[in-house]
């Protein structure tokens, strides 16, 4: 009895998991198609928004600062390898603050692990941006702008490495909002301060030297490095950060996941 | 199934007292065994849930600190506590008390939904369940996609998935609004499709909280059938309801919960019968209370008291019912009372206008109602009597009170009642 107990045990927890990656691929799905459901545009926006941000700072940037010397490439091609990854995790930082509440029928009346709602939501839109992303790089490489799309190869677990840590912090985020809704208020602005600590529209190299080591703590200048390393010089051997990158990525995201479960079975409550 | 005629397998349910499968991993592991023996499908020992209660703008942030530590809520309101039961294979549970008395809490632990604060839950097999009047819908999605993402909930396959939704379409029978987003449906056919959802997934365990109280007549009586055959088939039932005669009628068992505690449980009607004396003499108590009474009672006519002369009478023995009734407005309110049968059928309806009997004011704003009747033909079995409150003008009815009543009797007479007759000798000139 006590063997086949053990077993029913361990079968059930396989038809959990069973269930719980089909509940994934169900909500995955749904953030997939119910984004842009109801607007005209439908999924072109995704593209559109970050086009025309792009040609504004192209803009202001190129014509307005003579900014062209970074790096010896195009300013544009400079933007664009970075913008999209950014624009990803801002995104997906919102959205998935946010993603609870918008389940809270299921939350409160069905048995499912919360945690599938903040991956998906974050997959979703990691998922979408990554799209616009390598659209945007095939038709900036075809207008002639000095791109290695092999540094493709180095820009996926790139964006893999930024997703999980993305993921990790909108578990924390997620958890903390549904009883605290000052959160979503604090993270715009903040997302907008990294933004600019960020060597996203800057090299590195001109930051002042006694600045420097505050934007390289910011988490995604090393997505920055690499993926302008990869796509704009075509230089795709890992490096010793890439290890410390990784690790911090599975830090947070092991320590978002801690809050989100520590919170997570009282959100039926407050949600 | 009968509610009044506990069959073989049924007394098997009892609440857990010598034996505290918490206390030693031994033991823990014998009632398991034991369980599996009995095919026990829920066991809950000394389960209790408290809410954390937010009092200041700060409190919810030093919440989010004491549950990151692991530590409790600081200030909680002990919404279950130490409730112990078990739920075999092919029983049916139903669950009175007030609004607050931690019905749907309970509910919701069975379900998985919550954890309890104390004590262990250990729910096997596959649990449909009804919470709130709603099967955990997403607004924004239609019925369709709704189903299935139920249905993913429950662990389905998609081929599953597929064969069931036509049954469950039909069963929610509401035609082409099955395409509309959740959030247009009435509240009436959310539960439609929410029971529709919840049965057609073959669930081991069924959990519904009040799912008779919304719906149409046609819908309620499809429920009921579904639930007798469910249970003809060896379901296993967790109704939560106000009716006591829903709870009679579909369940073996009862648990009455009193302020997150139990307070009674076995044969389902020792259980409504107790529930009902309690609300008696609630009310009765509050009859001497008369500023009390004032300050509860809300803006609707509610019948406060309805008591009869017996609960048991022999055929054809006369029986008088009388009660009061509250008017929020100090208009003389209409009194409908009315007899049906244990399974729900008519027998007969009067209300005080068709009669054109005013009602005789018996304090502020109640009103005494007494009827008699002289001689009730009833055939033997068991009745509810039921007094409705209505507005003055007898278009809307407020509040349904039901009593049991027993007919004695011998007859092998047919039909619901005895008609007066006599046999003539012979052909009638």
């Amino acid at each position: 009895m006590h063997m086949s107990a053990r077993a029913a045990i361990a079968d059930i927890g396989a038809s959990k998991r069973a269930r719980n990656r089909a509940l994934f691929a169900h909500f995955l799905r749904r953030e997939l198609t119910s984004r842009y459901l109801g607007s005209v545009t439908g999924l072109a926006w995704a593209l559109l928004a970050p086009l025309a941000l792009l040609a504004v700072y192209d803009f202001v940037f190129t014509n307005v600062f003579k900014a062209t010397a970074f790096a010896g490439t195009s300013f544009l091609a400079f933007v664009a390898v970075a913008l999209w990854p950014w624009l990803a995790t801002q995104e997906a930082l919102m959205r998935g603050t946010l993603s609870l509440p918008g389940y809270a029928g299921m939350i409160r009346k069905v048995a499912f692990p919360h945690e599938i709602v903040v991956v998906a939501t974050v997959a979703a839109t990691f998922a979408l941006q990554f799209a616009g992303y390598v659209a945007v790089l095939v038709v900036l490489t075809a207008l002639g702008q000095p791109l290695h799309l092999s540094g493709l190869v180095v820009a996926i677990p790139v964006w893999i490495v930024v997703a999980t840590a993305v993921c990790g912090i909108a578990f924390a985020l997620a958890a903390v909002q549904v009883f605290v809704r000052d959160v979503e208020h604090v993270l715009a602005p903040v997302l907008m301060i990294l933004m600019y600590l960020a060597p996203i529209l800057y090299p590195l190299s001109i930051v002042p030297e006694n600045l420097r080591t505050l934007v390289a703590a910011n988490p995604f200048t090393w997505a920055v490095a690499r993926l302008r390393d990869a796509l704009l010089d075509g230089r795709l051997a890992p490096a010793w950060g890439d290890v410390v990158a990784v690790a911090v990525a599975l830090f947070l995201f092991a320590g978002g996941r801690f809050v989100f479960r520590r919170l997570s079975p009282h959100f039926e409550d407050f949600v | 199934m009968s509610a009044h005629a506990p069959t073989a397998t049924q007394p098997a349910l009892e609440a857990t007292s010598s034996a505290d499968p918490a206390t030693s991993p031994d033991a823990a592991l014998r009632a398991r065994e034991a369980d599996v023996a009995r095919d026990v499908l829920m066991r809950l020992s000394h389960v209790g849930k408290d809410y954390a209660k937010i009092e200041t703008r700060g409190g919810r942030l030093r919440l989010v600190f004491d549950l990151l530590r692991g530590k409790g809520a600081a200030h909680v309101f002990r919404a279950l506590d130490d409730v112990s039961l078990t739920l075999a294979r092919g029983e049916s549970l139903g669950i009175v008390g007030e609004n607050g008395a931690g019905k749907s809490t309970l509910l919701k632990i069975v379900a998985g939904v919550i954890q309890p604060t104390r004590g262990e839950a250990s729910v096997g097999g596959r649990v449909g369940a009804l919470l709130e009047l709603g099967a955990g819908f997403h607004p924004e999605y239609s019925g369709l996609a709704n189903i299935d993402l139920a249905a993913a909930l429950l662990g389905l396959s998609p081929a599953e998935i597929a064969a069931k939704r036509d049954a469950i379409i039909a069963f929610a029978d509401i035609g082409e609004h099955i395409r509309d987003p959740i959030k247009q449906y009435s509240s009436g056919m959310v539960v439609r499709l929410g029971f529709a959802v919840a049965t057609a997934l073959s669930p081991d365990i069924l959990i519904t909280d009040e799912v008779l109280a919304v719906g149409d007549e046609s819908f309620q009586k499809r429920c009921i059938a579904w639930m007798e055959r469910f249970l003809d088939d060896g379901g296993t039932l967790m109704l939560c309801s106000h009716s006591m005669y829903h709870i009679q009628k579909l369940c073996a068992h009862a648990l009455w919960l009193k302020d997150g505690r139990v307070a009674q449980y076995g044969p389902a009607s020792d259980v409504t019968r107790a529930y009902l004396a309690y609300h008696e003499e609630k009310s009765a108590s509050a009859k001497s209370a008369m500023p009390l009474v004032q300050a509860m009672a809300g803006a609707v006519y509610a019948i406060q008291a309805f008591e009869a002369s017996a609960d048991e009478i022999d055929q054809g023995e006369a029986l008088t019912l009388s009660g009061n009734v509250y008017s929020p407005d100090g208009r003389a309110p209409v009194v409908v009372v009315g007899i049906v049968r244990a399974d729900g059928t008519p027998v007969y309806g009067v209300a005080s206008d068709m009669d054109g009997v005013a009602m005789e004011p018996s304090g502020e704003r109640r009103f005494a109602f007494t009827i008699a009747f002289p001689a009730l033909p009833l055939a033997p079995g068991k009745y509810w009597l039921r007094a409705h409150a209505a507005d003055p003008e007898g278009m809307r009815v407020f509040d349904n009170v039901e009593r049991a009543l027993f007919v004695r009797g011998r007859t092998r007479e047919l039909g619901l009642v005895h008609l007066a007759h006599r046999w003539h000798d012979g052909v009638l000139r």
